[in-house]
């Protein structure tokens, strides 16, 4: 493998392992808050996806300024985030006393009903705007010419976002009551934390998250029917690896699968999509509960 | 202060607290002694507002607080520690306490108080201030835990079989640190579950007995 190759290789993980991040970190927020396992974050990732496509074309055809592909990112982000986001959890709160695995079901069936309103609303041919990715241009990294978009605002979208997250969790009160609520909900409760409104700000920031990924990749990949299963197999992959709950192990984890799987497609093309499971697999074959296990209190 | 009457409620279908009725008055310790599944965790969660009542009546200070929802109840005044303690690992143990108080919304300077009056029952938490909630061990969790009560039971106290767990040095002080609690802040009713009435002899003003959810004495 020539040192070109294997910068690209490189370029692509790291910037993959961005996108990857933030979409896990909503699925693995979610999890960590509400102890159910979202199915349709993917369908957030997709919708996300799409909204900014069609906000970008709305706005400037297939062409435009950064101001007005920035606006399409923030205002597909938000609309699909919260939207969405509030759906599922009023979905999800008929569901409050029922088994866990009623909840999951219904997340799924949630995931199957956007799947069909994806292709209704934007039909089944690709959407893609990348006037953002042509407007900033490229750089050259090591003899390899690769876009600014994918080099500087993917992965710094994915630092950022986890800087702010774990500041919010550790200095706001509205942070540490989500914390709380984490580690035990009825205690939390005790303390005069109202845990519904909990979760549903859990439900708006997941979608938030998932949705600003599909938003932040739509410049650079096509926007098809079946792209939010592609997504959420990948995240499960990355959040099981890192451990459920994990903000840090998420972004770990998404670095390692983002990477590999990239490595995987410049070197070995048929493994790419078995990588992540392998990683996945290997670390739970020696670790269970995933790289990054839950800080506990001393039990002694 | 805490007046119960006829309190009955379920867990999963099934009827834990029959007729439950008492009075709990503020400067006083109540000790609810029975076994474990007696239904001493149920009386302090229903008081809490964790478990629903089906029916009854439970009064703080004469108001009616049936439908007050649970997280409502420590703006009120109740604080609880629970039988796991359940310290956030993630916060040092400072901010465990000042956590419940800045959520009812109390300022800096109420909390300082709050912390000082705390810090004056529980002396031994001034050494722990700085230590990661993670870093606790049990009787000291079970300290800190009494503090975080504390900080939002300016009216009512629960505490869920705070010595279970304890080695009988620890069992000590915690039964010391009870006594400050009750001889220095009259305005407080303390209620204290637990299976061995040995651990409150002396302690505790008045008990209930509580037997497959009834109060027998």
């Amino acid at each position: 493998m020539n040192s070109g190759i294997l910068t690209l290789a490189l370029l692509d993980g790291v910037s993959y392992a961005g996108m990857l991040f933030i979409v896990s970190l909503g699925l693995t927020f979610i999890f960590g808050v509400t102890n159910i396992l979202n199915v349709a974050h993917g369908s957030l990732y997709a919708c996300g996806g799409y909204a900014t496509a069609s906000i970008g074309l709305w706005l400037m055809g297939n062409d435009g300024g950064i101001i007005n592909s920035i606006f399409s990112i923030i205002a597909g982000t938000l609309l699909v985030g919260v939207i969405v986001g509030l759906i599922l959890e009023y979905l999800l709160r008929f569901f409050e006393k029922k088994p866990p695995i009623l909840q999951l079901i219904i997340t799924f069936a949630f995931f199957m009903i956007l799947e069909d309103v994806q292709r209704l609303i934007w039909g089944t041919s690709p959407y893609f705007v990348s006037t953002i990715v042509g407007e900033m241009g490229n750089v050259e990294v090591l003899g390899v010419f690769y876009t600014n978009y994918q080099l500087i605002v993917l992965p710094g979208a994915a630092v950022i976002i986890y800087f702010i997250l774990n500041w919010f969790l550790k200095h706001s009160l509205l942070g540490k009551k989500i914390v709380a609520v984490t580690h035990n909900k009825e205690v939390a409760v005790g303390m005069g934390v109202d845990a519904k409104k909990i979760k549903k700000i859990t439900f708006i920031i997941g979608g938030l998250l998932g949705a600003f990924g599909g938003a932040l990749a739509s410049p650079t990949t096509s926007m098809v029917p079946g792209i939010s299963a592609d997504i959420i197999v990948l995240s499960f992959a990355v959040v099981a690896t890192a451990g459920l709950g994990q903000v840090t192990g998420a972004l770990i984890a998404a670095l390692i699968i983002g990477i590999f799987r990239s490595l995987s497609i410049y070197l070995y093309p048929e493994l790419e999509v078995v990588i992540p499971y392998v990683i996945m697999g290997t670390v739970l074959l020696f670790k269970p509960q995933g790289l990054f296990t839950v800080e506990k209190a001393r039990r002694i | 202060m805490l007046k119960l009457q006829s309190v009955c409620s379920d867990v999963a279908g099934i009827n834990v607290l029959r007729n439950v009725t008492g009075e709990v008055h503020a400067g006083s310790l109540t000790a609810v002694i029975g076994r474990n599944g007696a239904g001493k965790t149920t009386l302090l969660r229903t008081i809490m507002g964790a478990v629903e009542i089906k029916h009854g009546t439970i009064h703080v200070d004469g108001e009616l607080i049936n439908h007050l929802k649970a997280y409502e109840r420590s703006h009120i005044g109740i604080g609880w520690a629970p039988e796991e303690r359940v310290i956030f690992p993630t916060m040092s143990v400072k901010e465990n306490m000042m956590f419940p108080c800045q959520i009812v919304g109390h300022n800096k300077g109420q909390v300082q108080d709050r912390i000082d009056m705390v810090l004056d029952v529980v002396p031994q938490l001034k050494a722990m201030l700085d230590r990661s909630g993670a870093a606790l061990s049990g009787g000291q969790g079970k300290m800190v835990a009494l503090g975080r009560a504390l900080m939002v039971g300016t009216r009512i106290v629960l505490l869920d079989e705070p010595f279970q767990g304890l080695s009988p040095a620890l069992a000590r002080e915690y039964g010391e640190s009870l006594s400050n609690l009750r001889n220095s802040q009259p305005d407080i009713a303390i209620i204290v579950t637990e299976s061995n009435a040995a651990l409150l002899h002396g302690i505790a003003d008045q008990t209930f007995n509580i037997e497959r959810g009834e109060i027998t004495n």
